[in-house]
């Protein structure tokens, strides 16, 4: 009876452990031709696990060599000397600029204006810009203020873009269900149509120190990914709004941009799986 | 009984510019329970009210303060003015230094363009603060005075930075076509101030917005054109219905009280979590730095031999800075101006907001150190 018991019980570790591997295998197919890239937000802390998030990203460029980081706010905290950039910046991400991976910054609430002209974020001195890479365009906002300047800019891009895949990305979440902030309403009401009339497929933000996906708003998917430095531990709600979150350690996302397909995948600073999936665009849309 | 207690209740409203604040209340409970329709409402309403409405607001305001100034009007002697101009730059210096202050230490310099927020003072809040606490001192009018300095010098920073799509040329034709036609007004002794509101108000109006210039402003150029009747110390109360001058006031302040109401309830509402750094720091400038700031100024000002008016001490002049506290209206009309749509503009709104407690700041004061009404 205890051998038999011994013998089941090993049967289900062993089973447990295959599911588990099974679960850390990467869903991202890390295509030659694929657009591939990291997302990170609320980073700029300079404190170890800052530190560590940037080394699991380096980790994770083995078999998923992305080409690119977008940032999605709150790229430095606190003093912003030109000191701070290389402990807030330069030395959490050395590895990956040593490769060559382009960082493309967003302002969050923390950052300083003059940030937008620090070479290594590629803002060209914007508060806002666009720029596309392989089918999918790029469209940076400044959510800190949507001054009518910014509005008529970001209706006219969009109306022009050609990019198969519309990403958007901006400090403040137009859906949250974080505790300290949550969606921010007032901007939502001024940029969802606009998202929704020019078929905006997904919408990446930061400022609730969380990762969070949302089900699809009106067709567009909503990600938060503000805990790639600081953290708000316990802080999500959860609400019918919510597809996954992940409080409990800082995070940050892979994303594979293939065809009609966008593949994700959300980690935690010790490099475990928190959530991944696929966004199949259809077409026109 | 309950008619006239009713016609009672709307008198106190409108005599008190209660209209604003309970605007402002409907606008903060909408956008914190149904958020999604608040904001789609004050975002579809907030050009009519701020832009065009708040026009006749400015207006009526910039004439009952000629009227104040004006010969016979309360605020005539040019010798009272030069404590409070003091007093209305060091008060100035304060909240600019305490808010610049904060938003540094806390590492948020992108707030620091919104500086002039904090040096709002809303004069009809002063007023009615002081009328409770002061009502036959010195102190009111000298209240005033720095109230109406510090708002002259706010709004001309303000005006420039409108946030326009992009400015075009013309605008200083259509201003002279503006001020040539109000002039013929004039000469051709045109009464009624409608003919000037609308017909030189429209001209000055697109002026303003042509040139870059906030268009809630347009009508104050106009204002010298119409007739002027000196103002005693009722200042914001709707006059007497008695003669032509007053009767047009009388219309003209009741519309004003409507852009109010309508302005509190497009501008006021926030999400209560919404709270951050430029919150705390506009808070801690309008309670703490104005305050100090016009102590200090006032100190050095009788220091250098000017003099307090009659029948003000120092525990006046105490109850006269924490009063002069609240930005509420204008300050929150000037971040609408200064700041877009977003975040940043949240939060100012919530420390806007949260400076109306230097009533109750001035209120206490009044009563530790028995200063007037509250002696007792």
């Amino acid at each position: 009876m205890r051998r038999r018991l011994v013998a089941l019980l090993t049967f289900l570790f062993i089973l447990g452990a295959h599911l588990r591997s099974a679960q850390q295998a990467s869903p991202l197919p890390a295509r030659p031709d694929s657009l591939k890239f990291a997302v990170i937000g609320d980073n700029g802390t300079g404190d170890s696990p800052q530190y560590d998030v940037g080394a699991r990203m380096n980790e994770a460029r083995t078999a998923f060599p992305f080409e690119m980081v977008i940032m999605l706010g709150d790229n430095m905290y606190g003093r912003q000397q030109p000191q701070d950039f290389v402990t807030k910046f330069e030395r959490p991400y050395a590895a990956l600029l040593q490769a060559g991976v382009l960082f493309y910054a967003t302002l969050g609430n923390h950052d300083s204006m003059a940030n937008r002209s620090y070479p290594g974020f590629h803002m060209g001195g914007e508060r806002y810009y666009t720029y596309a890479k392989r089918n999918v365009q790029f469209f940076v906002l400044d959510s800190n203020q949507l001054d009518p300047r910014q509005l008529a800019w970001f209706d006219g891009v969009l109306k022009q873009s050609s990019g198969a895949w519309k990403i958007c990305y901006f400090h403040h979440p137009l859906y949250s269900d974080g505790g300290r902030h949550g969606s921010n309403v007032e901007l939502r009401v001024a940029l969802e149509p606009l998202l929704v009339k020019y078929g905006v497929n997904v919408v990446f933000s930061g400022h609730d120190h969380i990762y969070e996906r949302t089900k699809p708003q009106k067709g567009i998917t909503y990600f938060i990914n503000g805990s790639s430095g600081e953290l708000r531990k316990g802080d999500v709600r959860p609400s019918a709004l919510t597809a996954a979150y992940f409080d409990q350690d800082q995070a940050f996302s892979l994303v594979e941009v293939s065809g009609n397909d966008l593949f994700f995948e959300a980690r935690s600073r010790i490099g475990r799986t928190i959530d991944a999936g696929v966004i199949h665009r259809q077409n026109g849309n | 009984m309950t008619h006239r207690a009713a016609a009672r209740f709307l008198r106190i409203v409108f005599d008190r510019f209660l209209l604003l604040p309970i605007g402002a209340a409907i606008a903060l409970v909408w956008a914190n329970v149904a958020p999604e329709s608040y904001f789609v409402f004050a975002q579809r309403s907030a050009f009519a009210v701020n832009e065009i409405g708040m026009a006749f607001f400015f207006a009526l305001v910039a004439q009952e303060v000629m009227e104040a100034v004006m010969p016979g009007g309360a605020l005539h002697s040019w010798r009272r003015w030069t404590l409070p101009v003091v007093a209305a730059a060091g008060g100035m210096l304060g909240a600019m230094a305490v808010y610049l202050g904060y938003v540094h230490v806390k590492y948020q310099d992108a707030l620091s363009p919104a500086w002039p927020i904090a040096c709002a003072i809303d004069a009809a809040a002063t007023y009615y603060v002081l009328k409770t606490i002061l009502p036959h001192s010195g102190a009111l009018p000298f209240a005033l005075l720095v109230a109406i300095v510090t708002d002259a010098i706010g709004l001309v920073i303000v005006a420039p930075r409108y946030l326009t799509l992009e400015a075009h040329v013309g605008g200083a034709a259509l201003m002279l076509i503006a001020l040539g036609l109000a002039a013929a007004m004039r000469v051709l002794k045109v009464r009624a101030f409608w003919p000037y509101l609308l017909i030189c108000g429209a001209f000055s109006w697109f002026a303003f917005y042509r040139e870059g210039l906030h268009p809630a402003f347009a009508l104050i150029p106009i204002v010298p054109f119409l007739r002027h009747e000196p103002r005693q110390l009722n200042l914001f109360a709707d006059p007497r219905d008695d003669d032509a001058v007053h009767h047009a006031e009388h219309e003209w302040h009741r519309i004003a009280q409507g852009v109010l109401f309508a302005f509190g309830l497009v501008n006021a509402g926030v999400a209560l979590s919404g709270y951050d750094t430029g919150s705390w720091a506009l808070l801690s400038a309008t309670i703490v730095g104005r305050p100090v700031g016009i102590l200090i100024a006032v100190g050095l000002a009788t220091a250098a031999g000017l003099h307090l008016p009659r029948h003000v001490g120092w525990r006046e002049v105490l109850v006269v800075a924490f009063a002069t506290s609240s930005g509420f209206a204008l300050a929150l009309f000037f971040a609408t101006g200064l700041l877009a749509t977003g975040p940043m503009l949240a939060e100012a709104k919530i420390g806007v907001l949260m400076s109306v407690a230097g009533a109750g700041i001035a209120f206490g004061a009044a009563w530790l150190l028995k200063v007037g009404r509250l002696a007792h």
